[in-house]
């Protein structure tokens, strides 16, 4: 009896929460800082270096495609540069593959709100938390985000993005997608990084994949304008 | 192993790696690898990406100046290579890629200094291929 007892009290005592990682006045972890985002090797150390790598979703963790769907998943070339490689021509990468560019990312959060700045082509996201989608969302490369917390897991939902690059090298995704991400601290200074895809248009059914990021106090974004010196577009190179 | 020591073999297998920015296929030859030893003349601290151009001087003692394209400031920085890392007049040899268009320019990959030291200023992926037939 006395084992029963002591049992339930250790099942309905409260989820600890997790010791020794920054967090705002309400509790709430706190993801503001400079990242190295999943597209680094993370070898953090002295000197405070990662590597840099263009990084892209893993094959081998996607799902089936529908019947038909690998067609519009790889979708040939036309010869238009625009939709052949469109970042060669500082055409927004758009999420997620902005979230897989090997630049850094700097998070800055309130109680409400998460706002996530990325070097690469400096395009951002305002996340209110606990808010709905708005009810008619224009397509957009970055999509409609919001965000709620599950227990210690800052978890991010997004639509209304429209069809591109899933990344630099995986194929496109449809206008269907939603993407769930899930960041939690794993220690002081690394977080786990976890994005499911789910597009009904192309996939059987949702598929995720585990990243990582660090934190590098010592960062700081950098200026990245992709039209400044652009001198071999499309194949192209200008004269000097 | 000193980078450069890998770099014939494993371009050539790197039959489309990706870049930050762009097709890495779409600008540069695969099939016309290139190694060239000159001196630093020029350098644009630019993105989306550097170029870095050369004195290069052929067996008939004629000199053509090059440009190679490398990553981007962002990337270089967090790879400990700054823009002083790179000295005006200092002998530089580069490996990569010819631009598609037959111009005088390349991709950069790896570039040795005149000690021997290598880095690494371009594509990781050329060097250290893991998506072999990639196609983008």
């Amino acid at each position: 009896m006395r084992n029963c007892f002591a049992i339930a009290l250790v099942l309905s005592a409260p989820v600890l929460a997790q010791p020794g990682i920054p967090r705002l006045p309400n509790g709430k972890p706190n993801f503001t800082g400079v990242w190295a985002g999943p597209a680094f090797t993370h070898n953090v150390g002295p000197g405070d270096t990662d590597t840099p790598r263009v990084t892209n979703f893993d094959r081998a963790k996607m799902a089936p495609f529908r019947p038909g769907a690998e067609v519009k998943f790889r979708q040939a070339p036309t010869g238009d540069v625009r939709h052949d490689d469109p970042t060669a021509v500082c055409l927004p990468d758009g999420h997620p593959r902005e979230v897989l560019a090997p630049y850094a990312t700097q998070f800055t959060q309130t109680p409400d709100t998460v706002v996530i700045l990325y070097e690469y082509m400096h395009f951002f996201r305002v996340i209110p938390i606990d808010k709905p989608h708005p009810p008619d969302v224009d397509l957009t490369y970055m999509g409609d985000a919001i965000a709620k917390w599950d227990e210690d897991t800052l978890v991010i939902d997004t639509i209304g993005l429209r069809e591109w690059p899933l990344s630099a090298s995986n194929g496109w995704h449809s206008d269907a997608l939603h993407t769930i991400e899930r960041l939690k601290y794993t220690d002081a200074t690394t977080v786990s990084y976890n994005i499911t895809i789910d597009d009904p248009k192309i996939f059987t059914k949702p598929w995720s994949q585990e990243f990582q990021m660090k934190l590098h106090p010592t960062w700081k974004l950098l200026e990245q304008v992709c039209e400044e010196n652009n001198r071999c577009e499309a194949g192209k190179c200008s004269p000097r | 192993m000193r980078i450069a020591a890998l770099v014939p073999a494993l371009l050539v297998a790197a039959a489309a790696a990706a870049s930050a920015h762009h097709s890495y296929t779409a600008e540069f030859d695969l099939d016309k690898p290139v190694k060239l030893t000159g001196t630093l003349t020029r350098l644009e601290w630019t993105n989306p990406h550097i170029w870095l151009y050369l004195d290069v001087k052929d067996e008939t003692g004629k000199v053509t100046n090059w440009g190679f394209s490398a990553s981007p400031p962002g990337m270089l920085t967090r790879r400990g290579i700054t823009r002083n890392s790179l000295k005006m007049g200092e002998v530089l040899t580069i490996s990569g890629h010819r631009a598609k268009d037959g111009s005088n320019n390349a991709s950069g990959n790896v570039v040795t200094f005149a000690d021997g030291r290598d880095a690494l200023i371009g594509q990781e992926q050329a060097v250290n291929p893991t998506e072999p037939g990639v196609k983008k």
